[in-house]
């Protein structure tokens, strides 16, 4: 008869951004959850419609801070569609670079934020030092180190600037022998493993029932990854194997991401490669002139000149380093878009919290959340 | 699986209330159907076509009158297919898909609270991402963003 409901947030250093974690227990046991969403709702859907297309791709950054690159890849896909405008090669591929250092980035973002839920604090900084390291990559090329602003409809703002393939050959090798390490200070560790095995359990079925997507589907045995079943961009063109692992816990999630990076890391190495050999535009000739030269600030008098498109929809889906997102842009033909609807991943992962949650012990929820990797700006929106 | 095919299968048990299967790039098609008939369209597509995954659902305010995109997912076709049905103005309402892919509950409580857009028998229609007593549904054409709009903000549990 000592059931109460306790809030965990939407200040508290389990839940890496601004929610509330309500949370019914009975002593130690959870008993019910109910994740509040909210805090951080800034209208970005809304604010879009009132927003020429390429003007939207500043609001994608602050969709998801971590992962910036993904969020812009994702609506420039469904932009390109309802617009019927085609990027030329080499931007499909400099996309894939970004998206994929993104992935490290957002990635090693999580490892951080992960293993400082479990007390760990020297990995906490070994990931944040490495995190800078591909920071540094875009800030050379971008100018920005999380607000990027790169992509455009029909192609990428520039070009890479000289030297940057030999600088992130060498920041590659310089993360693969760090990923050793990692595994190195977590998986060796007893008290890890104590914490983290057969924690959160989420088997396949329940995770498809529920919308689980990403790394947490994938650590429950679905080979499932929309870059290999239903390629975008450059990736039917760039060898990779899909990351899974069978444990459905906490301990499996972490393998999966681990190993997802190392996988990013052989595409980014093709990807390099291919850059070196093919120069070429980077942004689709004759634009119209709203839209942009590839240089040209983004100002108000680039748009003078109205120009009708034909009307149509643009659906993308992409695999965010978090799962699957998707776009829904509707073009009624003016230079604003009708309606844009973003799916995030992390929306329908905590969604589910009831079911991964639920008959485990108040402390277990740091390392459960941990592994879910939230990022409350995508949710929110 | 190709437009041809869900038409083919899917029109003996929907009749009238399948309007249509249309051709979308990268997907198995665009399904245009009767909101009378949203149930037995989304078993049929659960039990017999495999898609096991209802990914989100997205409104439309076309202000005559409202527009919800179902995008679900199947592992088997490795595809996605979308549903899209027409609700008038008046009574802009629908089944509620939660019951069947239990992953419909969140995104039908955003589409509610954004676009004013009603799932019966939803088990949990409240607010999800806007505080409590918010009375605006910020998604309609109507409202708009240079306006300033009066709120008062309860405070959810007292």
């Amino acid at each position: 008869m000592s059931e109460m409901w306790i809030n965990m947030g939407p200040q508290h250093p389990m839940t890496h951004g601004l929610w509330n974690l309500r949370v019914k227990i009975d002593g130690e046991m959870i008993l019910d959850v109910d994740p509040e969403m909210g805090y951080l709702h800034r209208g970005i859907e809304k604010i879009s419609e009132d927003r020429h297309y390429n003007e939207v791709i500043t609001l994608m950054d602050r969709c998801c801070y971590v992962a910036g690159f993904s969020w812009e890849h994702l609506y420039i896909l469904a932009a390109e569609e309802a617009l019927r405008i085609a990027p030329p090669e080499r931007a499909e591929y400099l996309r894939v670079l970004c998206d994929e250092f993104q992935r490290i980035g957002s990635h090693l973002m999580w490892y951080a934020a992960f293993v400082q839920d479990l007390g760990l604090m020297s990995p906490f900084l070994y990931g944040m030092r490495d995190r800078d390291l591909v920071l540094d990559l875009f800030q050379s090329y971008t100018g920005a180190r999380m607000t990027y602003e790169y992509m455009r409809v029909g192609g990428v703002r520039s070009d890479l600037p000289p030297g940057f393939t030999d600088r992130a050959r060498q920041v590659i090798d310089w993360l693969e022998a760090r990923f050793n390490e990692y595994d190195q200070l977590t998986l060796g560790s007893d008290i890890f493993r104590k914490r983290c095995d057969n924690l959160g359990l989420l088997r396949a079925r329940d995770c498809i029932a529920h919308g689980v997507t990403g790394p947490m589907l994938r650590s429950a045995g679905v080979k499932r990854d929309l870059r290999k079943d239903r390629p975008y961009s450059a990736y039917d063109r760039v060898e990779f194997d899909v990351a899974v692992a069978d444990g459905a816990d906490v301990t499996a999630r972490y393998l999966v991401r681990l190993e997802e990076m190392r996988q990013s890391l052989r595409i980014l190495r093709q990807v390099l490669d291919w850059l070196d050999r093919h120069p070429g535009p980077v942004i689709a000739e004759q634009l119209p002139r709203w839209l942009g030269a590839p240089y040209a600030p983004i100002g108000r008098e680039g748009y003078l000149l109205k120009r009708n498109f034909p009307k149509g929809t643009g659906f993308s889906a992409i695999e965010e380093p978090h799962g699957e997102a998707l776009a829904y842009v509707v073009n009624e033909g003016g230079e604003h878009p009708y309606r844009v609807k973003f799916k995030s991943p992390v929306f329908s992962n905590i969604s589910a919290a009831r079911q991964y949650l639920v008959g485990y012990h108040v402390a277990d929820i740091p390392p459960i959340m941990g592994s879910v990797d939230v990022c409350v700006g995508e949710v929110d929106r | 699986m190709q437009p041809d095919e869900l038409s083919r299968r899917l029109a003996p048990l929907l009749g009238e209330r399948l309007i249509g299967v249309e051709p979308y790039p990268d997907t198995a098609g665009r399904v245009r159907f009767r909101r009378e008939g949203a149930l037995d369209l989304f078993r049929a597509l659960r039990d017999d076509l495999g898609f096991g995954q209802f990914s989100t659902v997205a409104g439309i305010d076309w202000v005559d009158h409202r527009e919800v995109v179902y995008v679900l997912w199947s592992d088997a076709a490795k595809q996605y297919v979308l549903l899209s049905a027409d609700l008038p103005a008046d009574s802009p309402r629908i089944e509620s898909a939660s019951g069947i892919w239990p992953s419909a509950n969140w995104h039908e409580r955003e589409t509610w609270e954004f676009l004013d857009i009603t799932f019966d028998h939803h088990p949990d229609l409240r607010h999800l991402l806007m505080p409590d007593g918010y009375a605006f549904h910020p998604l309609l054409r109507s409202f708009k963003l240079h306006e300033p709009e009066e709120l008062e903000v309860k405070s959810r549990h007292v």
